[in-house]
Protein backbone atom coordinates (compact mmCIF):
# COMPACT_ATOMS: atom_id res chain seq x y z
CA UNK A 1 0.00 0.00 0.00
CA UNK A 2 1.63 3.27 -0.96
CA UNK A 3 1.85 6.07 1.94
CA UNK A 4 -0.75 8.23 0.59
CA UNK A 5 -2.85 5.64 0.86
CA UNK A 6 -1.74 4.78 4.13
CA UNK A 7 -2.20 8.62 5.40
CA UNK A 8 -5.68 8.87 3.39
CA UNK A 9 -6.58 6.31 5.86
CA UNK A 10 -5.64 7.42 9.18
CA UNK A 11 -7.24 10.88 8.73
CA UNK A 12 -10.40 8.89 8.04
CA UNK A 13 -9.67 6.73 11.26
CA UNK A 14 -9.15 9.54 12.86
CA UNK A 15 -11.68 11.58 11.58
CA UNK A 16 -14.29 8.58 12.55
CA UNK A 17 -12.91 8.64 15.85
CA UNK A 18 -13.83 12.51 16.31
CA UNK A 19 -17.16 11.80 14.65
CA UNK A 20 -18.40 9.48 17.55
CA UNK A 21 -16.86 11.95 19.97
CA UNK A 22 -18.46 15.47 18.70
CA UNK A 23 -21.90 13.27 18.01
CA UNK A 24 -21.85 11.52 21.20
CA UNK A 25 -22.24 8.13 19.45
CA UNK A 26 -18.99 7.37 21.48
CA UNK A 27 -21.48 6.17 24.07
CA UNK A 28 -23.07 3.23 22.54
CA UNK A 29 -19.67 1.88 22.36
CA UNK A 30 -17.05 2.62 25.29
CA UNK A 31 -17.87 4.26 28.63
CA UNK A 32 -17.82 8.34 28.78
CA UNK A 33 -14.95 8.44 30.76
CA UNK A 34 -13.19 7.70 26.77
CA UNK A 35 -14.29 10.93 25.63
CA UNK A 36 -10.97 12.78 25.73
CA UNK A 37 -8.64 9.62 24.77
CA UNK A 38 -10.74 9.23 21.29
CA UNK A 39 -10.41 12.95 20.61
CA UNK A 40 -6.92 12.84 21.39
CA UNK A 41 -6.35 9.84 19.33
CA UNK A 42 -7.88 10.90 16.76
CA UNK A 43 -6.53 14.45 16.45
CA UNK A 44 -2.68 12.46 16.78
CA UNK A 45 -4.19 10.26 13.94
CA UNK A 46 -4.49 12.80 11.51
CA UNK A 47 -1.74 14.72 12.70
CA UNK A 48 0.78 11.71 11.91
CA UNK A 49 -0.92 11.63 8.18
CA UNK A 50 -0.61 15.45 7.72
CA UNK A 51 3.03 15.85 8.73
CA UNK A 52 3.57 12.34 6.48
CA UNK A 53 1.58 13.99 3.53
CA UNK A 54 3.42 17.69 4.51
CA UNK A 55 6.90 15.96 4.35
CA UNK A 56 5.19 14.47 0.90
CA UNK A 57 4.48 17.69 -0.96
CA UNK A 58 7.70 19.43 0.05
CA UNK A 59 9.31 16.48 -1.56
CA UNK A 60 11.51 16.20 1.78
CA UNK A 61 11.05 12.31 1.99
CA UNK A 62 14.14 10.33 1.95
CA UNK A 63 14.41 7.82 -0.02
CA UNK A 64 16.06 4.87 2.64
CA UNK A 65 13.92 2.67 4.67
CA UNK A 66 9.77 3.46 3.98
CA UNK A 67 10.07 2.83 0.30
CA UNK A 68 10.82 -0.48 1.01
CA UNK A 69 8.64 -1.14 3.48
CA UNK A 70 5.51 -2.91 2.73
CA UNK A 71 3.59 -3.28 5.51
CA UNK A 72 0.83 -6.52 4.97
CA UNK A 73 -1.96 -6.02 2.99
CA UNK A 74 -3.34 -5.86 6.71
CA UNK A 75 -3.91 -1.77 6.58
CA UNK A 76 -6.32 -2.55 4.21
CA UNK A 77 -8.17 -3.88 7.12
CA UNK A 78 -8.39 0.24 8.58
CA UNK A 79 -11.28 0.94 6.19
CA UNK A 80 -13.91 -1.49 8.12
CA UNK A 81 -13.70 0.58 11.08
CA UNK A 82 -14.25 3.84 8.78
CA UNK A 83 -16.83 2.22 6.98
CA UNK A 84 -18.44 0.81 10.29
CA UNK A 85 -18.42 4.04 11.40
CA UNK A 86 -19.28 6.64 8.76
CA UNK A 87 -22.35 4.50 6.80
CA UNK A 88 -23.17 1.93 9.12
CA UNK A 89 -23.35 3.22 12.64
CA UNK A 90 -24.08 0.04 14.71
CA UNK A 91 -26.84 0.91 17.26
CA UNK A 92 -26.08 0.85 21.23
CA UNK A 93 -26.51 -2.97 22.21
CA UNK A 94 -30.07 -4.20 22.88
CA UNK A 95 -32.66 -6.87 24.00
CA UNK A 96 -30.70 -9.41 21.34
CA UNK A 97 -27.59 -9.18 23.92
CA UNK A 98 -29.69 -9.69 27.02
CA UNK A 99 -31.53 -12.25 25.37
CA UNK A 100 -28.06 -13.94 24.18
CA UNK A 101 -26.15 -13.57 27.65
CA UNK A 102 -28.62 -15.65 29.53
CA UNK A 103 -28.71 -15.40 33.12
CA UNK A 104 -25.94 -14.06 35.20
CA UNK A 105 -26.62 -12.33 39.20
CA UNK A 106 -25.49 -9.20 39.82
CA UNK A 107 -22.61 -7.82 40.63
CA UNK A 108 -21.61 -8.21 44.57
CA UNK A 109 -22.56 -11.54 45.09
CA UNK A 110 -19.14 -12.67 46.32
CA UNK A 111 -20.96 -10.90 49.15
CA UNK A 112 -23.52 -12.54 51.77
CA UNK A 113 -26.41 -9.52 52.30
CA UNK A 114 -25.01 -6.20 53.43
CA UNK A 115 -25.99 -3.14 54.43
CA UNK A 116 -26.49 -0.40 51.89
CA UNK A 117 -26.75 3.26 52.85
CA UNK A 118 -30.64 4.36 53.21
CA UNK A 119 -32.52 6.07 49.99
CA UNK A 120 -33.19 9.57 49.86
CA UNK A 121 -36.81 10.23 51.31
CA UNK A 122 -39.11 11.45 48.20
CA UNK A 123 -42.52 9.99 46.85
CA UNK A 124 -41.28 8.25 43.53
CA UNK A 125 -37.26 7.79 44.20
CA UNK A 126 -35.08 7.61 40.15
CA UNK A 127 -32.99 4.78 40.41
CA UNK A 128 -30.77 3.30 38.23
CA UNK A 129 -31.13 -0.54 37.01
CA UNK A 130 -28.01 -1.80 38.76
CA UNK A 131 -28.38 -0.08 41.71
CA UNK A 132 -32.28 -1.21 41.82
CA UNK A 133 -31.36 -4.88 41.10
CA UNK A 134 -28.05 -4.80 43.51
CA UNK A 135 -30.37 -3.57 46.56
CA UNK A 136 -33.18 -5.79 45.72
CA UNK A 137 -30.61 -8.45 46.11
CA UNK A 138 -28.16 -7.94 49.19
CA UNK A 139 -29.68 -5.27 51.04
CA UNK A 140 -30.10 -6.65 54.33
CA UNK A 141 -31.54 -3.31 55.60
CA UNK A 142 -34.65 -3.83 53.32
CA UNK A 143 -34.37 -0.14 51.73
CA UNK A 144 -36.37 -0.85 49.00
CA UNK A 145 -39.80 -2.09 50.71
CA UNK A 146 -42.69 -0.38 50.02
CA UNK A 147 -40.80 2.08 47.69
CA UNK A 148 -41.82 3.66 44.61
CA UNK A 149 -39.37 4.13 42.03
CA UNK A 150 -38.33 5.25 38.21
CA UNK A 151 -36.48 2.67 36.45
CA UNK A 152 -35.13 3.63 32.77
CA UNK A 153 -34.38 0.96 30.44
CA UNK A 154 -36.26 -1.12 27.24
CA UNK A 155 -38.37 -3.65 27.05
CA UNK A 156 -37.23 -7.33 26.20
CA UNK A 157 -40.15 -9.93 25.64
CA UNK A 158 -38.73 -13.60 26.38
CA UNK A 159 -41.56 -16.20 26.10
CA UNK A 160 -44.37 -15.02 27.72
CA UNK A 161 -42.90 -12.74 30.34
CA UNK A 162 -41.85 -9.27 30.53
CA UNK A 163 -38.45 -7.52 31.63
CA UNK A 164 -36.72 -3.97 31.68
CA UNK A 165 -33.63 -4.56 30.82
CA UNK A 166 -30.82 -2.39 30.63
CA UNK A 167 -26.92 -3.12 29.79
CA UNK A 168 -23.90 -2.71 32.10
CA UNK A 169 -20.76 -1.58 30.64
CA UNK A 170 -17.14 -1.53 32.44
CA UNK A 171 -15.07 -0.46 29.53
CA UNK A 172 -16.72 -1.19 26.09
CA UNK A 173 -19.96 -3.20 24.78
CA UNK A 174 -17.67 -5.94 24.52
CA UNK A 175 -17.69 -6.27 28.37
CA UNK A 176 -21.53 -6.09 28.45
CA UNK A 177 -23.85 -7.79 30.60
CA UNK A 178 -27.52 -7.32 31.24
CA UNK A 179 -29.26 -6.19 34.44
CA UNK A 180 -33.19 -6.43 34.17
CA UNK A 181 -36.30 -6.79 36.23
CA UNK A 182 -39.78 -8.60 35.79
CA UNK A 183 -42.82 -6.43 34.60
CA UNK A 184 -45.21 -8.20 36.45
CA UNK A 185 -48.81 -8.03 34.52
CA UNK A 186 -48.91 -6.94 31.10
CA UNK A 187 -48.47 -3.25 31.00
CA UNK A 188 -45.77 -3.49 28.86
CA UNK A 189 -47.31 -6.18 26.24
CA UNK A 190 -48.00 -2.85 24.06
CA UNK A 191 -44.35 -2.29 23.50
CA UNK A 192 -42.14 -4.05 21.20
CA UNK A 193 -38.46 -5.57 21.96
CA UNK A 194 -35.88 -2.68 22.54
CA UNK A 195 -37.87 0.14 22.90
CA UNK A 196 -36.98 2.86 25.63
CA UNK A 197 -39.55 3.35 28.67
CA UNK A 198 -39.88 4.92 31.70
CA UNK A 199 -41.75 2.84 34.28
CA UNK A 200 -42.86 3.60 37.73
CA UNK A 201 -42.93 0.59 39.75
CA UNK A 202 -42.85 -1.26 43.41
CA UNK A 203 -40.76 -4.22 44.31
CA UNK A 204 -42.27 -7.35 44.65
CA UNK A 205 -40.31 -8.10 48.14
CA UNK A 206 -38.48 -11.25 48.48
CA UNK A 207 -39.06 -11.41 44.29
CA UNK A 208 -34.97 -11.74 44.03
CA UNK A 209 -33.71 -15.17 44.80
CA UNK A 210 -31.05 -17.60 44.02
CA UNK A 211 -33.14 -19.47 41.99
CA UNK A 212 -34.50 -16.84 39.68
CA UNK A 213 -30.64 -15.49 38.75
CA UNK A 214 -31.09 -12.38 41.32
CA UNK A 215 -34.10 -11.24 39.13
CA UNK A 216 -36.69 -9.19 41.03
CA UNK A 217 -40.63 -8.72 40.09
CA UNK A 218 -41.69 -5.19 40.13
CA UNK A 219 -45.50 -4.02 40.05
CA UNK A 220 -46.03 -1.55 37.62
CA UNK A 221 -47.35 1.87 38.22
CA UNK A 222 -47.41 3.51 35.00
CA UNK A 223 -45.30 3.01 32.24
CA UNK A 224 -44.12 5.22 29.54
CA UNK A 225 -42.26 5.79 26.10
CA UNK A 226 -38.86 7.60 26.66
CA UNK A 227 -36.32 8.60 23.66
CA UNK A 228 -32.83 6.66 23.87
CA UNK A 229 -31.00 8.31 26.44
CA UNK A 230 -27.88 10.02 25.30
CA UNK A 231 -25.81 7.32 27.36
CA UNK A 232 -27.78 3.85 27.04
CA UNK A 233 -25.78 1.91 29.53
CA UNK A 234 -25.38 1.30 33.08
CA UNK A 235 -21.75 1.97 34.62
CA UNK B 1 7.09 0.92 -4.88
CA UNK B 2 9.36 2.92 -6.59
CA UNK B 3 7.07 4.83 -8.92
CA UNK B 4 9.67 6.37 -11.22
CA UNK B 5 10.51 2.25 -12.17
CA UNK B 6 7.03 1.43 -12.81
CA UNK B 7 5.00 2.67 -15.58
CA UNK B 8 3.10 5.74 -14.67
CA UNK B 9 -0.82 3.96 -15.44
CA UNK B 10 -0.53 1.04 -13.02
CA UNK B 11 -3.81 0.90 -10.45
CA UNK B 12 -2.57 2.20 -7.13
CA UNK B 13 -3.72 1.66 -4.11
CA UNK B 14 -4.97 5.21 -4.00
CA UNK B 15 -7.14 3.89 -6.67
CA UNK B 16 -8.21 1.24 -5.35
CA UNK B 17 -9.37 3.20 -1.86
CA UNK B 18 -11.51 5.25 -3.76
CA UNK B 19 -13.06 3.15 -5.70
CA UNK B 20 -13.65 1.31 -2.90
CA UNK B 21 -15.09 3.92 -0.78
CA UNK B 22 -17.40 5.40 -3.43
CA UNK B 23 -18.65 1.90 -4.38
CA UNK B 24 -19.45 1.53 -0.18
CA UNK B 25 -21.49 5.36 -0.88
CA UNK B 26 -23.38 3.99 -3.12
CA UNK B 27 -24.36 0.72 -1.66
CA UNK B 28 -25.30 2.02 1.39
CA UNK B 29 -28.57 1.40 2.06
CA UNK B 30 -28.27 -2.27 0.70
CA UNK B 31 -25.04 -2.15 3.19
CA UNK B 32 -27.36 -1.03 6.31
CA UNK B 33 -30.15 -3.59 4.67
CA UNK B 34 -28.06 -6.47 5.31
CA UNK B 35 -26.13 -5.05 8.58
CA UNK B 36 -30.10 -5.32 9.97
CA UNK B 37 -30.33 -8.86 11.87
CA UNK B 38 -30.11 -8.81 15.23
CA UNK B 39 -27.68 -11.06 15.57
CA UNK B 40 -24.96 -9.06 13.12
CA UNK B 41 -25.77 -5.48 14.73
CA UNK B 42 -24.85 -6.64 18.15
CA UNK B 43 -21.67 -8.25 16.25
CA UNK B 44 -20.81 -4.90 14.65
CA UNK B 45 -21.84 -2.83 17.51
CA UNK B 46 -19.10 -5.43 19.87
CA UNK B 47 -16.83 -4.75 16.34
CA UNK B 48 -17.02 -1.18 16.69
CA UNK B 49 -16.62 -0.75 20.30
CA UNK B 50 -13.26 -2.91 20.51
CA UNK B 51 -12.04 -0.67 17.39
CA UNK B 52 -12.97 2.55 19.60
CA UNK B 53 -11.93 1.29 23.18
CA UNK B 54 -8.40 -0.15 21.60
CA UNK B 55 -7.31 2.35 19.03
CA UNK B 56 -6.66 5.15 21.81
CA UNK B 57 -4.52 2.65 23.60
CA UNK B 58 -2.44 1.63 20.45
CA UNK B 59 -2.42 5.37 19.41
CA UNK B 60 -0.21 5.71 22.63
CA UNK B 61 2.22 2.76 22.62
CA UNK B 62 3.17 3.89 18.77
CA UNK B 63 3.79 7.50 20.37
CA UNK B 64 5.95 5.82 23.37
CA UNK B 65 7.66 3.67 20.66
CA UNK B 66 8.06 6.55 18.25
CA UNK B 67 9.67 8.70 20.85
CA UNK B 68 11.93 5.63 22.06
CA UNK B 69 12.96 5.46 18.41
CA UNK B 70 14.06 9.10 18.20
CA UNK B 71 14.95 9.97 21.48
CA UNK B 72 16.00 7.07 23.42
CA UNK B 73 19.82 5.44 22.13
CA UNK B 74 20.35 1.88 22.21
CA UNK B 75 23.43 2.93 24.42
CA UNK B 76 20.91 4.51 26.59
CA UNK B 77 18.75 1.30 27.11
CA UNK B 78 21.94 -0.92 27.49
CA UNK B 79 22.98 1.63 30.20
CA UNK B 80 19.30 1.35 31.97
CA UNK B 81 19.17 -2.56 32.21
CA UNK B 82 21.36 -4.78 33.77
CA UNK B 83 23.76 -6.79 31.76
CA UNK B 84 22.83 -10.39 32.77
CA UNK B 85 19.13 -11.31 31.33
CA UNK B 86 18.75 -13.13 34.61
CA UNK B 87 18.86 -9.21 36.20
CA UNK B 88 17.35 -7.96 32.89
CA UNK B 89 14.38 -9.77 32.98
CA UNK B 90 12.97 -8.94 36.24
CA UNK B 91 13.75 -5.14 36.26
CA UNK B 92 11.81 -5.48 33.18
CA UNK B 93 8.35 -7.24 35.03
CA UNK B 94 9.27 -4.15 37.73
CA UNK B 95 9.06 -1.62 34.49
CA UNK B 96 5.90 -3.26 33.36
CA UNK B 97 4.47 -2.38 36.80
CA UNK B 98 4.94 1.53 36.66
CA UNK B 99 3.69 1.60 32.89
CA UNK B 100 -0.36 1.61 32.96
CA UNK B 101 0.09 0.62 29.92
CA UNK B 102 -2.85 -1.31 27.87
CA UNK B 103 -1.91 -4.35 26.43
CA UNK B 104 -2.40 -2.82 22.74
CA UNK B 105 0.10 -0.21 23.33
CA UNK B 106 2.63 -2.78 24.75
CA UNK B 107 2.88 -4.46 21.40
CA UNK B 108 4.43 -1.40 19.90
CA UNK B 109 6.81 -0.21 22.38
CA UNK B 110 8.49 -4.51 22.83
CA UNK B 111 9.16 -4.33 19.07
CA UNK B 112 11.31 -0.94 19.58
CA UNK B 113 12.85 -2.24 22.23
CA UNK B 114 14.35 -4.96 20.43
CA UNK B 115 14.65 -3.14 17.70
CA UNK B 116 17.07 -0.59 19.92
CA UNK B 117 18.61 -3.90 21.37
CA UNK B 118 17.02 -4.73 23.92
CA UNK B 119 17.15 -8.50 24.64
CA UNK B 120 13.85 -10.03 23.35
CA UNK B 121 13.45 -11.65 26.56
CA UNK B 122 13.54 -8.23 28.66
CA UNK B 123 11.39 -6.87 25.77
CA UNK B 124 9.00 -10.10 25.97
CA UNK B 125 8.61 -9.77 29.76
CA UNK B 126 7.83 -5.99 29.38
CA UNK B 127 5.12 -7.19 27.13
CA UNK B 128 3.73 -9.74 29.16
CA UNK B 129 4.03 -7.31 32.77
CA UNK B 130 2.95 -4.18 30.80
CA UNK B 131 -0.71 -4.67 30.56
CA UNK B 132 -1.47 -7.66 33.40
CA UNK B 133 0.24 -5.59 36.20
CA UNK B 134 -0.28 -1.99 35.97
CA UNK B 135 -1.72 -0.07 38.89
CA UNK B 136 -5.13 0.95 36.67
CA UNK B 137 -5.54 -3.18 36.17
CA UNK B 138 -5.16 -3.56 39.93
CA UNK B 139 -7.15 -0.92 41.23
CA UNK B 140 -10.08 -2.46 38.63
CA UNK B 141 -9.44 -5.55 40.37
CA UNK B 142 -10.25 -4.40 43.76
CA UNK B 143 -13.68 -2.87 42.84
CA UNK B 144 -14.58 -5.87 40.80
CA UNK B 145 -14.42 -8.01 44.12
CA UNK B 146 -14.64 -6.25 46.92
CA UNK B 147 -14.88 -8.84 49.60
CA UNK B 148 -12.05 -10.85 48.11
CA UNK B 149 -8.77 -9.06 48.64
CA UNK B 150 -6.73 -12.32 47.71
CA UNK B 151 -8.23 -12.10 44.79
CA UNK B 152 -6.10 -9.29 43.93
CA UNK B 153 -2.98 -10.64 45.13
CA UNK B 154 -3.05 -13.98 43.38
CA UNK B 155 -3.45 -12.17 40.00
CA UNK B 156 -0.68 -9.95 40.47
CA UNK B 157 1.49 -13.06 41.44
CA UNK B 158 0.17 -15.04 38.70
CA UNK B 159 0.75 -12.53 35.93
CA UNK B 160 3.98 -11.40 36.79
CA UNK B 161 4.80 -15.32 37.35
CA UNK B 162 3.97 -15.10 33.64
CA UNK B 163 6.09 -12.61 32.62
CA UNK B 164 8.93 -13.46 34.63
CA UNK B 165 9.02 -17.24 33.14
CA UNK B 166 8.42 -16.31 29.86
CA UNK B 167 11.21 -13.91 30.01
CA UNK B 168 13.08 -16.52 31.68
CA UNK B 169 12.42 -19.58 29.12
CA UNK B 170 12.87 -16.91 25.70
CA UNK B 171 16.50 -15.75 27.82
CA UNK B 172 17.11 -19.63 27.48
CA UNK B 173 15.68 -20.66 24.21
CA UNK B 174 14.42 -17.65 22.33
CA UNK B 175 15.90 -17.32 19.10
CA UNK B 176 16.55 -13.81 16.85
CA UNK B 177 15.29 -15.53 13.54
CA UNK B 178 11.72 -15.43 14.71
CA UNK B 179 11.21 -12.18 14.98
CA UNK B 180 10.07 -10.86 11.61
CA UNK B 181 12.75 -9.02 9.67
CA UNK B 182 11.20 -6.16 9.71
CA UNK B 183 10.61 -6.40 13.60
CA UNK B 184 14.34 -6.09 13.61
CA UNK B 185 15.56 -3.43 11.08
CA UNK B 186 17.24 -0.79 12.59
CA UNK B 187 16.46 2.74 11.77
CA UNK B 188 19.07 5.37 11.11
CA UNK B 189 20.09 7.09 14.14
CA UNK B 190 18.93 9.97 14.88
CA UNK B 191 20.71 13.13 13.60
CA UNK B 192 19.60 16.44 14.86
CA UNK B 193 16.59 17.76 16.66
CA UNK B 194 14.38 18.33 13.55
CA UNK B 195 15.61 14.56 11.90
CA UNK B 196 14.23 13.38 15.47
CA UNK B 197 10.93 15.01 15.24
CA UNK B 198 10.77 13.47 11.57
CA UNK B 199 11.79 10.31 12.61
CA UNK B 200 9.24 10.33 15.99
CA UNK B 201 6.64 11.38 13.85
CA UNK B 202 7.22 8.86 11.00
CA UNK B 203 8.03 5.81 12.99
CA UNK B 204 4.80 6.13 15.00
CA UNK B 205 2.40 6.78 11.48
CA UNK B 206 4.22 3.53 9.98
CA UNK B 207 3.60 1.57 13.74
CA UNK B 208 0.07 2.39 13.39
CA UNK B 209 -0.63 1.30 9.88
CA UNK B 210 1.09 -1.58 10.80
CA UNK B 211 -0.73 -2.49 13.92
CA UNK B 212 -3.73 -1.00 13.27
CA UNK B 213 -4.87 -3.52 10.37
CA UNK B 214 -4.30 -6.45 12.86
CA UNK B 215 -5.83 -4.35 15.82
CA UNK B 216 -8.64 -4.70 13.20
CA UNK B 217 -8.79 -8.60 12.56
CA UNK B 218 -9.06 -9.11 16.73
CA UNK B 219 -11.69 -6.72 16.72
CA UNK B 220 -14.24 -8.65 14.29
CA UNK B 221 -12.78 -12.01 16.02
CA UNK B 222 -13.92 -11.00 19.56
CA UNK B 223 -17.40 -10.02 17.72
CA UNK B 224 -18.09 -12.89 15.97
CA UNK B 225 -17.05 -14.92 19.17
CA UNK B 226 -18.65 -12.42 21.01
CA UNK B 227 -22.34 -13.32 19.44
CA UNK B 228 -21.32 -16.78 18.69
CA UNK B 229 -20.38 -18.05 22.54
CA UNK B 230 -23.21 -17.92 24.68
CA UNK B 231 -22.01 -16.52 27.73
CA UNK B 232 -24.99 -18.87 29.81
CA UNK B 233 -22.55 -21.87 28.76
CA UNK B 234 -20.49 -20.47 31.69
CA UNK B 235 -23.49 -21.09 34.30
CA UNK B 236 -23.29 -24.89 33.16
CA UNK B 237 -19.89 -25.48 34.03
CA UNK B 238 -21.26 -25.55 37.82
CA UNK B 239 -18.02 -27.27 40.31
CA UNK B 240 -16.71 -28.94 37.71
CA UNK B 241 -12.67 -26.78 38.60
CA UNK B 242 -10.62 -28.60 35.83
CA UNK B 243 -12.90 -28.19 33.22
CA UNK B 244 -13.93 -24.48 34.57
CA UNK B 245 -10.35 -23.59 34.03
CA UNK B 246 -10.16 -25.28 30.86
CA UNK B 247 -13.33 -23.46 29.52
CA UNK B 248 -12.54 -20.14 31.29
CA UNK B 249 -8.61 -19.69 29.50
CA UNK B 250 -9.84 -20.16 26.35
CA UNK B 251 -12.83 -17.74 26.82
CA UNK B 252 -10.32 -15.17 28.20
CA UNK B 253 -8.27 -16.01 24.55
CA UNK B 254 -11.69 -15.40 22.56
CA UNK B 255 -13.80 -12.78 23.95
CA UNK B 256 -10.12 -10.53 24.00
CA UNK B 257 -11.40 -8.29 26.56
CA UNK B 258 -9.21 -4.87 27.78
CA UNK B 259 -7.50 -5.68 30.60
CA UNK B 260 -9.24 -3.24 32.80
CA UNK B 261 -12.68 -4.44 32.38
CA UNK B 262 -11.79 -8.19 32.44
CA UNK B 263 -12.29 -8.38 36.30
CA UNK B 264 -15.64 -7.05 36.48
CA UNK B 265 -16.58 -10.27 33.49
CA UNK B 266 -15.11 -12.65 35.46
CA UNK B 267 -16.64 -10.79 39.08
CA UNK B 268 -20.07 -11.13 37.06
CA UNK B 269 -19.72 -15.00 36.11
CA UNK B 270 -20.51 -15.84 39.75
CA UNK B 271 -21.84 -19.38 39.15
CA UNK B 272 -17.75 -20.31 38.74
CA UNK B 273 -15.19 -20.65 41.74
CA UNK B 274 -12.53 -18.15 42.28
CA UNK B 275 -9.87 -20.24 40.44
CA UNK B 276 -11.23 -20.49 37.03
CA UNK B 277 -12.04 -16.97 37.34
CA UNK B 278 -8.46 -16.66 38.45
CA UNK B 279 -7.27 -18.18 35.42
CA UNK B 280 -9.46 -15.93 33.32
CA UNK B 281 -7.61 -13.24 34.85
CA UNK B 282 -3.85 -14.31 34.11
CA UNK B 283 -4.69 -15.34 30.87
CA UNK B 284 -6.21 -12.57 29.52
CA UNK B 285 -4.10 -9.89 29.38
CA UNK B 286 -1.15 -12.19 28.79
CA UNK B 287 -2.45 -13.77 25.38
CA UNK B 288 -5.82 -13.26 23.46
CA UNK B 289 -7.13 -13.27 19.58
CA UNK B 290 -6.51 -9.70 19.43
CA UNK B 291 -2.71 -9.86 20.81
CA UNK B 292 -1.90 -12.60 18.69
CA UNK B 293 -3.06 -11.17 15.76
CA UNK B 294 -0.98 -7.62 16.77
CA UNK B 295 2.06 -9.90 17.49
CA UNK B 296 1.80 -12.37 14.15
CA UNK B 297 1.96 -8.59 12.59
CA UNK B 298 4.10 -6.60 14.10
CA UNK B 299 6.89 -8.84 15.54
CA UNK B 300 6.23 -11.69 12.94
CA UNK B 301 4.12 -14.89 12.54
CA UNK B 302 6.70 -17.17 13.39
CA UNK B 303 7.24 -15.70 16.65
CA UNK B 304 3.43 -15.65 17.70
CA UNK B 305 2.83 -19.27 16.42
CA UNK B 306 5.59 -20.27 19.27
CA UNK B 307 4.56 -17.50 21.57
CA UNK B 308 1.01 -17.45 22.25
CA UNK B 309 0.24 -21.49 22.40
CA UNK B 310 3.31 -21.05 25.11
CA UNK B 311 2.19 -17.93 26.86
CA UNK B 312 -1.25 -19.75 27.01
CA UNK B 313 0.62 -22.59 28.92
CA UNK B 314 2.64 -20.90 30.79
CA UNK B 315 -0.51 -18.51 32.03
CA UNK B 316 -2.90 -20.84 33.19
CA UNK B 317 -0.21 -23.11 34.97
CA UNK B 318 1.02 -19.53 36.99
CA UNK B 319 -2.79 -18.81 37.56
CA UNK B 320 -3.37 -21.97 39.09
CA UNK B 321 -0.40 -22.00 41.34
CA UNK B 322 -0.83 -18.50 42.39
CA UNK B 323 -4.40 -19.72 43.08
CA UNK B 324 -3.38 -22.56 45.18
CA UNK B 325 -1.21 -20.57 47.57
CA UNK B 326 -3.08 -17.14 47.60
CA UNK B 327 -6.32 -18.18 47.14
CA UNK B 328 -5.65 -21.85 49.27
CA UNK B 329 -7.52 -23.44 46.68
CA UNK B 330 -10.28 -23.88 44.15
CA UNK B 331 -13.04 -22.42 46.22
Amino acid sequence: MRRETQNILLVLLGGALLKISFTGTYLRYVKPAHLWLLVLAGVVMIALAAVSIGRELAGRRTSTGDDHHHPGRSAWLLVLPVLAVFLVAPPALGSDSVERAGDSPPRGSQRESVSYPPLPAGDVLPLSMSEFVERAAWDATGSLDGRTVRLKGFVVHEGDTAYLARLRIFCCAADAFPVKVELVGDAASRFADDSWVEVVAELVPGSSTEANHRVPSVTVESISPIPEPADPYDH
Amino acid sequence: MTSDVLPRRRITSLEVLCVLLVLALVGQNWLTGVLDVPAVRTGATVFVAVCVQALPFLVLGVLVSGAIAAFVSADALRRLLPRRPALAVPVAGIAGVALPNCECAAVPVARRLIQQEVPPAVAVTFLLAAPAVNPIVLVATVVAFPGEPAMVLARFAGSLATALVMGSLWARWGRMEWFAERALRRLPPPGDTRSRWVTFAETARQDLVDAGGFLVIGGLTAAVLNVVVPRSWIDTLGDQILLGILVMAVLAVLLSLCSEADAFVAASLSALPLLPRLVFLVVGPAIDLKLFTLQAGTLGRRFAVRFAPLTFVVAVLCAIIAGGLVLGGPR
